[in-house]
Parts: C-alpha cells; sequence; structure tokens
C-alpha cells in the first residue's frame, strides 16, 4: 500500500470562465459545477460563494468541509463507496489543493444542541485564529433541495454535493507539477532497521450509535455502521476518502477535512517518518448503543490492537457526546492490562466548569488524558459585513453582533485531534 | 488596603500547646507574619487587627470562633482576610479553612491562607478557597509569605490568577480553557511516548472519586412492597408541563398513572437531547415499564406500584444539579412510605 499526496499550495479562490489552478490561485467556473452538481435531481440550485481568511464574513449552518482533493489514474476511487466502487482506498496519486476547502452549507438550522446557528464558519477575529478553518480559502456551497425532501435524503445531497465538488476542483490540478509531494514510510511490514522502535496504534471512534445513522448515511465506504464491529484500516484509508462524518451535528466535532488531514495520524506519521516510533496501524470502531454491545465492541477492539496491530501503546479518541466515553475508557482499560499503554482524547460536556464533573470515568489505568476544552469559552463576536447562508432568516440568525460559543464555531473544538483547545484545571 | 490577620497561638508568640485552650483574642496591628505581609504589600497595606485563638479552643467551638471572627472583620471594613501559614499544623489549618470560607461567603472579600498538602484543612477547604501551598517547612515563612501575597494582591485587584502551579496554590477543580500551540493530536502523541518511555507526564484532567454508596438492605416481601418509578430519560407529558430542560436538567417532575395500565405514545414526549427517543415515543413502557409493573401488581408479587411516577432529563447535568435533585427525590420516596424505587436510565 503506497500513497503519493501532490500537495498544491492554493492562496487565493477566485471565480473564473473556466476551472483552474493557476500558480496558487484556484479559479472556479462556476456554471460548470453547478451543472455538475444539479445532475442529482435532488437539487434544484446551488448557489456558491467565496470566503477569504481575514475577511469580516460569516457562513452557516455548515454541513461539512472537505479539502480538495482528486484521484489521480491507475489509483484507488475518490471517495470508494460513494463516489466510486468500494474498493480499497489509499493506493495511488492524490492531488491535494491544500489551503482551499469545500465549505457545505446546510438549508435549515439543526436545532439541535447546537442551537439556532448550527456551525458557524468563522473567517475573522479570535474565533477565526481558533480554528484551521480560519485560516482556509473556502469555496462555499449554499444548496437548494427539492421541496418535501425527507431530511436524510436532503442530507444525503448535501453529502454528494460536497464530495463531487472538492474532487471536481482537486481534479484542476491535473497536469500541474506540484510543488512537493509526500509519501510516507511503509509501516507494513516496517523496514528491517526499525526493529526496537514502540509500536503505536490509533483507535478512532467513527460513530456513536447513542443515535441511529440515517437511512442510507454513508460514513465508512459507504455504509451507515449498522452491524458494525471494530475493524482495522490502514491509515491511507481514512486520509484517502474511505471514512467520512455523521449528518448529525449533535454529534459534532468531526469534518471530512480532518479525516483527509487526520491530526492523529499524521502526526503518528511524522514521528513515524522521525523514527521516533513505529506508526502500527489504526482501528477504525463505534461507540456503543448499550453495554451488551459495548462489551463486544471494546473487547474486539483491544484484541486488534493487541494481536492484529501488535502494538505497545495506542491513541484512542471518541466521537459525538457522552456516552463515547464509556466505550473509549473501557478500551483504554482493557489495552492497560494487557500492557499496551494508552492516552485517551476526552471533552468536557458539563457545564459547572468543575473537575468533579467533567470526567465520566475513573480507571486509574486511563490516566493519560487530553482533554479538549470548550464548554466554558464563548466570544462576543461583532456584525459581520458579509454573511453567507441559504435563507434571509439565517442570515438574519447569523449577521451578529451575537454571543457565540466554540462549541459552534466550526473547528475549534474538533474531536478528531485538530483543536488547540484544552481545558486548564485552576 | 484593609487587613485581618488570624494567627494561632503559637505563632502570635503567646505560647505553645500549654496555651491552645485560649479562646479568640484581636489585637491591634501586626503581629509576627503579619509585619512581613505589610512589607511586602507595601506602604498602602495595614494590617488592622490580628485575630488570635488558641489551636484547641478553635477546633472544639469553631462555630463560635468563626462567628466572633466574621463580626470582627465586618465591624473594620476589612478588603481582605489572611490566615496563617499553618504549615502542616491540623488544628491551625483547620481553623483558618474554616474562618476563610466563613468570611469569603458572608462577606465576600477575598481569602487568603497557606498551609501543606498533607494539613487536614487542605483537603476540606481546598475546593473552597485559595490556600497556598506552604510545604512543610516554617522556616520559608519568607517563601510561602510571598507567595501569599502575590496572590492576595491578584485577589483584591481582580487580576485573574494563573494555573495552581504558576501562583503556588492548590488546585480548587475550576476549569477554564485555554489556547496552546499544540493540537489535541500532538499532545496524545506526546504523551502516550512519555509513557512508554516510562518518563514523567501531565494529565490534563484528573478523575474524581466518589465514595461509595452502601448496598441498602433486600426488600423484605415484595408482595407487601410499594414501588416508585424513576427515570432520568427525560419522559414528560405532552407540553411538558414543568418546562423540563433536554440538557443539563434543573428540575424534575412527578407525573399521574393512578388509572393507567400502560403508558402510550400519545400522551407523552421526550425531554432529552442525549439520545435517540423513537423507541420510547412509541411506547414509554420501554423507559418507564409500568406495563410489567401492573402485571406484577395484579398477580400479587408486589404490594402497588405509587400513583405518581418520577422523571427528569439525565444529560450533561453538574453533579451539583444531580446531587440536589436526587436528594429531593430520595425526601420524597422517603416521605410517602416507599419501600422500593426502580431507576431507569438510557
Amino acid at each position: 500500500m503506497q500513497l503519493t499526496l501532490e500537495i498544491h499550495p492554493i492562496e487565493n479562490i477566485q471565480f473564473g470562465d473556466s476551472t483552474r489552478l493557476q500558480g496558487t490561485t484556484l479559479f472556479v467556473d462556476a456554471d460548470d459545477l453547478r451543472r455538475l452538481l444539479l445532475e442529482d435531481t435532488s437539487l434544484i440550485g446551488v448557489e456558491f460563494d467565496i470566503a477569504q481568511p481575514g475577511e469580516s464574513c460569516r457562513a452557516g449552518p455548515v454541513f461539512d468541509i472537505i479539502e480538495p482533493r482528486a484521484k489521480g489514474p491507475d489509483s484507488s476511487p475518490d471517495f470508494p463507496g460513494i463516489l466510486g466502487p468500494p474498493h480499497t482506498a489509499g493506493f495511488g496519486t492524490t492531488h491535494v489543493l491544500e489551503g482551499a476547502a469545500v465549505t457545505m452549507l446546510r438549508e435549515k438550522s439543526p436545532g439541535d444542541s447546537r442551537g439556532a446557528t448550527g456551525y458557524v464558519l468563522e473567517m475573522s477575529g479570535a474565533p477565526a485564529a481558533g480554528s484551521r478553518y480560519g485560516s482556509l480559502h473556502h469555496l462555499i456551497i449554499i444548496p437548494h433541495t427539492k421541496p418535501e425532501l425527507p431530511d436524510h435524503a436532503q442530507q444525503k445531497a448535501y453529502r454528494l454535493a460536497g464530495l463531487r465538488a472538492a474532487v471536481y476542483l482537486g481534479r484542476a490540478a491535473f497536469n500541474h507539477s506540484p510543488p512537493s509531494s509526500v509519501t510516507f514510510d511503509a509501516i507494513d511490514p516496517p523496514a528491517k532497521d526499525r526493529d526496537g522502535l514502540p509500536r503505536v496504534a490509533y483507535v478512532g471512534q467513527i460513530f456513536s450509535r447513542q443515535r441511529k445513522p440515517e437511512l442510507d448515511e454513508q460514513i465508512l465506504y459507504g455504509i451507515g455502521t449498522d452491524g458494525m464491529l471494530p475493524v482495522p484500516l490502514h491509515p491511507d484509508e481514512w486520509l484517502d476518502g474511505a471514512v467520512l462524518p455523521s449528518y448529525h451535528t449533535s454529534l459534532g466535532g468531526a469534518e471530512t477535512y480532518f479525516y483527509q488531514n487526520h491530526p492523529v495520524i499524521t502526526e503518528l506519521y511524522r514521528r513515524h517518518q522521525g523514527r521516533e516510533l513505529n506508526f502500527a496501524g489504526t482501528v477504525a470502531t463505534i461507540a456503543s448503543a448499550n453495554n451488551f454491545d459495548r462489551e463486544r465492541n471494546c473487547r474486539f477492539a483491544s484484541n486488534l490492537v493487541r494481536s492484529v496491530l501488535k502494538a505497545d501503546a495506542a491513541i484512542l479518541t471518541k466521537f459525538g457526546g457522552g456516552v463515547p466515553h464509556t466505550d473509549l475508557s473501557e478500551t483504554a482499560r482493557l489495552l492497560e492490562t494487557v500492557g499496551i499503554k494508552t492516552a485517551v482524547q476526552v471533552t468536557d460536556l458539563a457545564r459547572d466548569h468543575k473537575v468533579e464533573s467533567a470526567l465520566l470515568f475513573n480507571f486509574s489505568e486511563v490516566d493519560a488524558i487530553v482533554c479538549v476544552g470548550g464548554n466554558s469559552t464563548s466570544w462576543r463576536v461583532a456584525r459581520a459585513e458579509r454573511v453567507i447562508a441559504a435563507s434571509p432568516e439565517l442570515k438574519e440568525v447569523l449577521t451578529g453582533p451575537l454571543e457565540m460559543e466554540s462549541l459552534n464555531v466550526i473547528g475549534v473544538a474538533n474531536q478528531q485531534g485538530a483543536s488547540r483547545l484544552r481545558a486548564m484545571v485552576y | 488596603m484593609r487587613i485581618v490577620h488570624y494567627l494561632n497561638q503559637f505563632f502570635a508568640g503567646v505560647g505553645g500547646e500549654e496555651s491552645a485552650g485560649m479562646p479568640l483574642d484581636s489585637l491591634k496591628g501586626a503581629v509576627g507574619p503579619g509585619r512581613l505581609f505589610e512589607q511586602l504589600l507595601g506602604d498602602d497595606a495595614k494590617v488592622l487587627l490580628t485575630l488570635v485563638c488558641g489551636d484547641n479552643y478553635a477546633v472544639e467551638n469553631q462555630e463560635e470562633m468563626v462567628a466572633a471572627a466574621v463580626q470582627r472583620i465586618r465591624e473594620v471594613k476589612a478588603d481582605l482576610v489572611i490566615a496563617g501559614p499553618c504549615f502542616q499544623a491540623g488544628r491551625y489549618g483547620m481553623a483558618a479553612g474554616a474562618l476563610c470560607a466563613a468570611v469569603q461567603s458572608q462577606l465576600s472579600i477575598p481569602v487568603v491562607t497557606a498551609m501543606s498538602e498533607e494539613n487536614p484543612g487542605t483537603d476540606l477547604y481546598r475546593e473552597m478557597i485559595y490556600i497556598v501551598d506552604s510545604g512543610t517547612n516554617a522556616a520559608k515563612m519568607r517563601d510561602v509569605a510571598v507567595m501569599m501575597m502575590n496572590l492576595a494582591q491578584k485577589l483584591v485587584d481582580k487580576i485573574p490568577l494563573g494555573l495552581p502551579k504558576e501562583d503556588g496554590y492548590f488546585r480548587r477543580g475550576f476549569i477554564r480553557d485555554r489556547f496552546v500551540e499544540q493540537t489535541a493530536g500532538q499532545r496524545l502523541v506526546d504523551m502516550v511516548m512519555a509513557k512508554v518511555k516510562g518518563e514523567p507526564f501531565e494529565s490534563e484532567m484528573v478523575p474524581t472519586t466518589f465514595s461509595p454508596v452502601r448496598m441498602p438492605p433486600g426488600v423484605k416481601d415484595l408482595s407487601q412492597a410499594k414501588f416508585l418509578l424513576i427515570t432520568d430519560g427525560g419522559l414528560v407529558p405532552k407540553g411538558n408541563p414543568d418546562k423540563i430542560q433536554g440538557s443539563a436538567a434543573t428540575r424534575w417532575g412527578s407525573y399521574n398513572i393512578e388509572a393507567c395500565d400502560n403508558l402510550k405514545g400519545e400522551d407523552y414526549e421526550i425531554s432529552h437531547g442525549g439520545y435517540d427517543p423513537q423507541f420510547v415515543r412509541q411506547d414509554p413502557d420501554r423507559l418507564v415499564p409500568l406495563d410489567v409493573m401492573r402485571e406484577l401488581e395484579r398477580a400479587g408479587a408486589i404490594g402497588e406500584v405509587y400513583e405518581e411516577f418520577l422523571s427528569t432529563s439525565g444529560l450533561a447535568n453538574p453533579l451539583s444539579n444531580t446531587r440536589r435533585m436526587g436528594r429531593e427525590m430520595a425526601e420524597k420516596a422517603k416521605q410517602l412510605g416507599i419501600d422500593a424505587v426502580i431507576l431507569t436510565s438510557t
């Protein structure tokens, strides 16, 4: 398995009469892209907008953010199981428009625990500085679906449009030689001269069964995790389109962009390259709906880390809300009992900002905890000069000035490992 | 800055163990460490009053001593109360902690004390007040005083404190977010590698330990027992009459089920944002099992089901809320003479 990322830096996006890459500027032919997206008959219209770093600009509610990428010839498919056949992801060449993003909006506020604004893309000020997304150049897609479309079909239309647009833009890099490219040292099998380095694995939850996935929801190679057991994945599969976040915003903190640029996986790769460790591989798992499933899933996951990946250490991250901490900590506990060292990432969900309410488990073995805060950070944001949203009502909600919780600013309290927030104990 | 300082008999220079029974006394001006405090805080700071009390007297008559001390502090209109430093003197630490906690809650003025980690006063009061880590060595009086006054000055000037390590106090258990240079992914890899190499690492969160709940004796005779059904799954009558919040609920409700053989989906809704409620919506008995309880009641297997069930929403709720609601529910069950409670969660 070998993946080469050809990196094309993007410093500007503009609309133009043809979609092309010119230096570090990406020109987008809006009519051409619209024609492509409207092939999906669930959509009756799409609008586009551009948001640049530093602009007084706010967009939302955000459905997903995707890095424009396209697979080269003789490579694995783009988003296998969704846009292409469900062949193994992570082979061949991927053209990456680094610094650019496709940001897919929703037509209505999700109205659940994310509140009336949903996830917001903020391009200036402190909230933008707290999110990687504040420094990207966004092509924003405002979808308009057929009336009376059921929720799941509506969201599937958003998903497909976002991914198609990302691939379409990525193809602008075809026939351009990239200023840089990345090929990671093979992890499997590791080179002989790497013997003795600690083997470190990653165990990532990709969904939480505290919710049923929507009908037709596509999370792993096009399936919705129904009946899923923990499964070993090559790290390149995560980076190359095998895994997508759920539609459920209440289970937030994950976007396609940070699967493509997975913060834990890329960091493990970096240190693998630096010969500090051997990247042992990954396991994709889910948080369970009940204890019976939890027992089975946690054991499967820890057995895979131990017997298949033969790891000495593992990093675990969760997906969703409070319950997934149980699966996370139980898996870590099982690993620790067989001598595999762990570090886990949690979020603080209680609103009293007190240590006594923060942690949802207490195993003496599970003692290396990274805590992404979010609950005690909010900003009073000014009126935005430009608001991008699907309806006048949403624009009004988003215009400001308003109080914006960090959990609502997309990217700030990310659960995939991208967050720079840290809960400090005073 | 008007300061009142609390000392035990020993540090006030009155005497040792033989004087531990002396009642609360107040001396004008600074005594012992108080002079050092004045010096460190500068010209503007004056210790108006030094309260002195024997260690035994203070712990044996704590309530009375604290009340009298608070009264004197109120009278002199202090801006700041300092107690100690107590180092590892246990009785001294308990008295200093109790006094500081009372002053803070009753007079809302800044308080600072200092103790060693082993001092029982630290464990008792660290969550309520700022306690500087004095260590156990009283010869370090000057260093400890510097830390105490630095903290005091910040509290008086309302400058946000640094981390416990930075400002030398014992962790109180408050969480505040901070943006850091490294992403969570980088922090995770750092931490796991430190663990693998056996190097020290600092966990970003610490677990809370809870005292175990004693298992009550079993119900002697189920056929005579009165049952109460309680859920934290957020089941409420249509319209949510008590407006129980779907997250971090501060309220709970009691809902009549007297004339009811089983719960019907059309009569109820769910106020809980943390689970997929469709199955409970179809049949609320899946959450509050009234149907099977009625069968058992008819069969004579249980005595009776109480005419109301209790409900709240158990999502993202601070412990302070859940403790209070739990106590209120237990109190109600006790008053009603309930023999057994079935608690269902999601």
